[in-house]
């Protein structure tokens, strides 16, 4: 009789890096934000002058300087999440200082665009474009502290995984973030 | 530039420029729905690469692939509700 030597075959979720449950929450994240994103281009068709006029009201280049902030914090995430695979507690702790502070400074950007953005007299009733914005970005920032907060626990008590996971919801928050900023900020 | 990592951020940095430089070329005149599509392109491919080296799904080949599909039909239905109100006038 021949002996089965093969290592034993992984099944699909096995396969997910990470922990199982980060992923349902990315999904369902996507899914949340995605609705919103095509409900706004959706809702747009009925008035794309209007929304194009709106759109004018942003500030396009703070939202971008925004957005490298958040992918540059992204970057120190996932520089940390490989850290502490190697046990650099020290290294790792440094690296989710420097995401958070990014975080910070992401926060600190909106809150000065909500700012100017309230200070011209806009509401979320003035336009359904502003409804929109206000409903995705504020519930995206919502999310950044939430994010800010996960990574302070998971610099506290950093074990691989919790750092994996923790990170991995930042990465998420960066993930919603790359398909928000074209669709409500670019698209003319 | 040996880190995947480091190259994954300096190619979402650039990726991101080209998004915002882009829409700045319909004030120079060029076809807002051409840039608007790019820009939708642009997305997509910022998004695979954060699912693919900061997510890790290139741990998970499979996966990998099926979040690229997803996202890609999904970018595609925003591009057909963007262009909807230039197609239908």
């Amino acid at each position: 009789m021949q002996e089965n030597t093969a290592a034993p075959r992984r099944g699909a979720l096995e396969e997910l890096p990470g922990d199982l449950m980060m992923w349902v929450l990315i999904i369902s994240e996507l899914l949340v934000f995605g609705a919103g994103l095509a409900a706004f281009l959706g809702v747009r068709i009925t008035d794309p002058d209007g929304f194009a006029e709106a759109r004018t009201h942003l500030h396009p280049a703070l939202a971008g300087v925004n957005t490298i902030v958040l992918i540059t914090s992204g970057f120190l995430a996932a520089l940390a999440a490989e850290a502490a695979m190697i046990g650099k507690s020290a290294r790792l702790r440094w690296l989710l200082t420097g995401a958070s502070l990014l975080g910070v400074v992401f926060l600190l950007i909106k809150g000065y665009e909500f700012a100017d953005v309230a200070g011209q007299g806009i509401s979320t009733e003035t336009h359904p474009f502003f409804t929109f914005y206000y409903l995705l970005t504020g519930f995206h920032a919502l999310h950044v502290v939430a994010g800010i907060i996960i990574l302070a626990l998971v610099g506290w008590k950093c074990s691989e995984r919790n750092v994996e996971v923790g990170t991995a919801f930042w990465h998420m928050v960066d993930l919603v973030w790359v398909l928000l900023f074209p669709v409500i900020y670019l698209l003319a | 530039m040996r880190n995947p990592i480091f190259r994954a951020w300096v190619l979402l940095v650039l990726l991101s420029a080209a998004s915002v430089l882009g829409a700045l070329a319909v004030g120079a005149g060029v076809n807002e729905h051409l840039v608007g599509s790019l820009v939708l392109l642009l997305a997509w491919l910022k998004a695979r690469v954060i699912l693919s080296r900061y997510l890790q799904l290139w741990r998970a080949p499979v996966w990998k692939a099926g979040f690229n599909w997803v996202l890609g039909i999904f970018c595609l239905v925003l591009l057909g509700l963007y262009l909807a109100p230039a197609i239908s006038s």
